[in-house]
C-alpha cells in the first residue's frame, strides 16, 4: 500500500516538475504569475487528444508542444511584453481573464464531457516493479519528467542561450546593456513555458481522464510548488514537484483526513517563514 | 475622490441609496427579476470587501471565498446542531469571523506583493478542501440545507423571505457598509492607512505604527465579505464548499476590477454590473465568464480605473470648478 502511494506519487511529481518548471521560467524572466498555466495545461491534453486521435500518441507529443510554443510567442507578444512595466498585480488578473477565455474556448470546441486518450500501445502494458504490478505508463510519465528536468537544465547551465536567460532573470536592465535582446529572449522563454504547459497536458492525457475542470486543480498544486522552491528558480521547483508529490500520496495513507491540506499548509509555512521561497527566485 | 467626503455627505448619500432601493423593491414587481437583484446586491456587498483591501491595502486576495462560505458555514452548523437560536447564530458568525480574520490579518498582512496572493490563495483553498472532505461536520460536497426557524428576531419569515424585503434588506446592508467604510476612510484611520499603503517605510519613520492598521483594514475587509455569505445563507438556505473555492474569489476581484477600485462604489457596481449583463447577453450566457474574461482584460489595458473611474472623470469638470470647502481645507491640513 505505501509503496505503490509513493510510487504515485513520484508520477504526480514527475507531471508537476513538467507543469511547473514552465511556470517558474514564465515568472523568472516575465515575473507574471500565470493563472492561465493551467488551462494552456488542459488546452494542452485536449490538443493532444485529436491530433492523437488523427495519428498516434508519438505525434502529438511532439505536435502539441509545437503549436503550444507558438501561442506561447503569441501571448508573449501581445499581453506580457506590452505590459511589462505595469504593476504584477494587474499582470496576474489579465491571466486571470486569460484562463476564463481558454476555459470557454475548451468547453466550446470540446464539450463537456470527459475524455480519454489510450496509453501507446508501446506502454499500454504492467510492469512488474519492486513486486508491485504498475502500468508500463506511468514509468514512462517518470521518464518524461526526468528528460524534461535534465534537458531544461543542461540548456540552462551550458549553453549561451542559458546563460543569458540566467543573467536576463537577475538583471534584465544590465543584460540588455550587454546587447542581449531580453524582449526576444522572453518571448522564446515563455513561448518553452507554454509549450512545457502543453507537453504536461499530452503527457496527463492518458493517466487522468481530460473534463473541463482538470485545470484547476493542477493550477494550484503548481503554484504550491512554485512558491514552495522559490517562484522562478527552477531546481527548487524540481525538488518542491517531488516533494508535493510524495506529501500527497503518502499523506493520504497516514492522514487520510488531512491530506487534501497539507500542500497549503506547507505553502503557507514556506510563505510565511520565507516569502522569496526555498531557493529565491532566479532561474 | 474620497478625500471629499464629510460625514454630513456621507450621511445624505445613504439615504438618497436607501430611498432609491425602497423605489426599487415598491416598484419592481417580478420576483425573477427581484431576486437577480438581491443576489447581484449581496455579490456586490463580497465585491466591497474585497475593494476595501485593495484600496486601503494594496493587497489583491485570492482567498476571500473562505470568508463568503464561513458566513453561510458558522450558521448552518450552527442551527443544524441546534446549538442556539437563529439570532445569536448570526450575532456569533458575524463577531465570531471579524475575530478570525483580525487574528489571521496579523499573520498575513506581513506578506508582501505576490506573495501575499498566493498565500490567501492557499488559505482560501484549505477552507475549500476542509469543507469538501469533512463530511461529519460540513455534509462535504453535499453542502448543508440551512433550517431556518419560523421566526427571526420577532418577524414571521415568510415575511423576510418575501423577495422585495429580501432585495431591500440586502441593498440596505450594502449601502451601510459602504457609508460606513466611507466614514471610516474619510477619519484619520483612513488617511493612516492610505500613507503606510502608499509607503509604509515612510510612515513608520514619521511615527506611525504600521502593522495594527493594516490588520483593521483586513479585518474590515473579512468581515464585509463575511456579511455577504451570511446574506447569501439567508437568501438559498443553503451553503456548499464551492463558495469557497479560488475562483470565487477571483470572479469577486474581476468585479473590483471591472468597476473599479478607487472609489467604494467602484467594486459593487462592477458586481452589480456582472451580474445584469450576464441576464442581457441571454442565449450567449453560457459563454458568459468568457466574455467576463475579456471584458476584464480590456479593462486592465485600457482603463485601468474601471467604470466607476470613467464615471467619475465624465463628472470631474464639474467638480473641479467648485472651491474646495473649508471642512476639506480643514482636514487637509489636520493630515499633514
Amino acid at each position: 500500500m505505501l509503496s505503490i502511494n509513493i510510487f504515485n506519487g513520484l508520477v504526480y511529481g514527475a507531471l508537476l516538475v513538467v507543469m511547473s518548471s514552465g511556470l517558474a521560467l514564465i515568472y523568472g524572466l516575465r515575473r507574471v504569475v500565470n493563472f492561465a498555466h493551467g488551462s494552456l495545461y488542459m488546452l494542452g491534453a485536449y490538443l493532444g487528444y485529436t491530433v492523437a486521435s488523427h495519428t498516434n500518441f508519438w505525434v502529438a507529443q511532439v505536435a502539441v508542444p509545437l503549436l503550444m510554443g507558438l501561442l506561447g510567442l503569441a501571448l508573449d507578444r501581445f499581453a506580457f511584453r506590452p505590459l511589462q512595466d505595469r504593476d504584477p498585480l494587474t499582470v496576474i488578473l489579465v491571466t486571470f481573464g486569460l484562463l476564463l477565455v481558454l476555459e470557454d474556448l475548451v468547453q466550446t470546441v470540446w464539450g463537456k464531457s470527459n475524455l480519454s486518450v489510450p496509453a501507446p500501445d508501446l506502454l499500454s502494458a504492467s510492469v512488474d516493479l519492486f513486486g508491485m504490478s504498475v502500468p508500463a505508463y506511468r514509468i514512462a510519465v517518470i521518464f518524461f519528467g526526468l528528460v524534461v528536468a535534465g534537458a531544461l537544465t543542461l540548456w540552462l547551465r551550458y549553453s549561451k542561450m542559458g546563460l543569458f536567460v540566467r543573467a536576463a532573470s537577475t538583471e534584465p536592465t544590465i543584460t540588455s546593456m550587454q546587447g542581449v535582446n531580453v524582449d526576444r529572449l522572453s518571448g522564446l522563454v515563455v513561448a518553452v513555458g507554454t509549450a512545457l504547459a502543453g507537453l504536461a497536458g499530452i503527457i496527463a492525457a492518458p493517466f487522468l481522464s481530460l473534463s473541463p475542470s482538470m485545470s484547476s486543480d493542477v493550477i494550484i498544486d503548481s503554484f504550491v510548488v512554485v512558491v514552495t522552491g522559490g517562484l522562478g528558480s527552477l531546481s527548487g521547483a524540481f525538488a518542491a514537484a517531488l516533494l508535493l508529490g510524495q506529501v500527497q500520496a503518502v499523506g493520504a495513507v497516514y492522514l487520510p483526513e488531512f491530506a487534501t491540506v497539507l500542500p497549503y499548509v506547507l505553502m503557507m509555512a514556506v510563505l510565511l517563514w520565507r516569502p522569496a521561497g526555498f531557493a529565491g527566485n532566479r532561474v | 475622490m474620497s478625500r471629499e467626503l464629510t460625514n454630513g455627505r456621507i450621511a445624505g448619500g445613504v439615504a438618497l441609496a436607501l430611498a432609491a432601493g425602497a423605489v426599487v423593491a415598491l416598484t419592481v414587481t417580478s420576483e425573477t427579476v427581484l431576486s437577480l437583484l438581491t443576489q447581484a446586491t449581496i455579490f456586490a456587498i463580497f465585491a466591497l470587501g474585497v475593494g476595501i483591501l485593495l484600496l486601503q491595502n494594496g493587497m489583491i486576495s485570492f482567498g476571500h471565498a473562505a470568508f463568503y462560505g464561513l458566513g453561510g458555514y458558522v450558521v448552518a452548523i450552527l442551527l443544524e446542531r441546534q446549538l442556539m437560536s437563529a439570532e445569536m447564530a448570526l450575532v456569533t458568525a458575524f463577531f465570531g469571523i471579524a475575530l478570525f480574520a483580525f487574528l489571521i490579518g496579523f499573520v498575513v498582512v506581513r506578506v508582501p506583493g505576490i506573495a501575499f496572493g498566493m498565500l490567501t490563495l492557499a488559505l482560501g483553498q484549505m477552507f475549500y478542501q476542509v469543507a469538501s472532505r469533512s463530511r461529519n461536520l460540513t455534509g462535504g460536497a453535499d453542502g448543508i440545507n440551512i433550517p431556518w426557524p419560523d421566526t427571526l428576531f420577532g418577524l414571521d419569515i415568510s415575511l423576510l423571505t418575501r423577495q422585495d424585503a429580501m432585495f431591500y434588506f440586502a441593498w440596505s446592508g450594502l449601502v451601510l457598509s459602504i457609508g460606513i467604510v466611507a466614514a471610516l476612510m474619510a477619519s484619520r484611520f483612513g488617511a493612516t492607512t492610505e500613507a503606510i499603503r502608499d509607503n509604509e517605510e515612510r510612515a513608520r519613520f514619521i511615527g506611525i505604527q504600521t502593522l495594527l492598521p493594516r490588520v483593521l483594514i483586513f479585518t474590515l475587509s473579512g468581515t464585509v465579505t463575511a456579511l455577504a455569505g451570511l446574506m447569501s445563507a439567508f437568501q438559498t438556505a443553503f451553503v456548499s464548499p464551492e463558495s469557497m473555492h479560488w475562483s470565487v474569489s477571483g470572479t469577486a476581484l474581476m468585479m473590483v476590477i471591472i468597476g473599479g477600485y478607487r472609489y467604494l462604489w467602484g467594486p459593487a457596481l462592477g458586481a452589480i454590473v456582472f451580474f445584469m449583463s450576464r441576464d442581457l447577453v441571454g442565449d450567449f450566457a453560457q459563454h458568459w465568464l468568457a466574455i467576463f474574461g475579456v471584458a476584464l482584460i480590456v479593462v486592465i489595458v485600457f482603463a485601468p480605473q474601471g467604470i466607476s473611474g470613467a464615471l467619475a472623470r465624465l463628472f470631474r469638470r464639474k467638480a473641479a470648478v467648485r472651491p474646495a470647502t473649508p471642512a476639506v481645507i480643514h482636514k487637509l491640513k489636520e493630515r499633514t
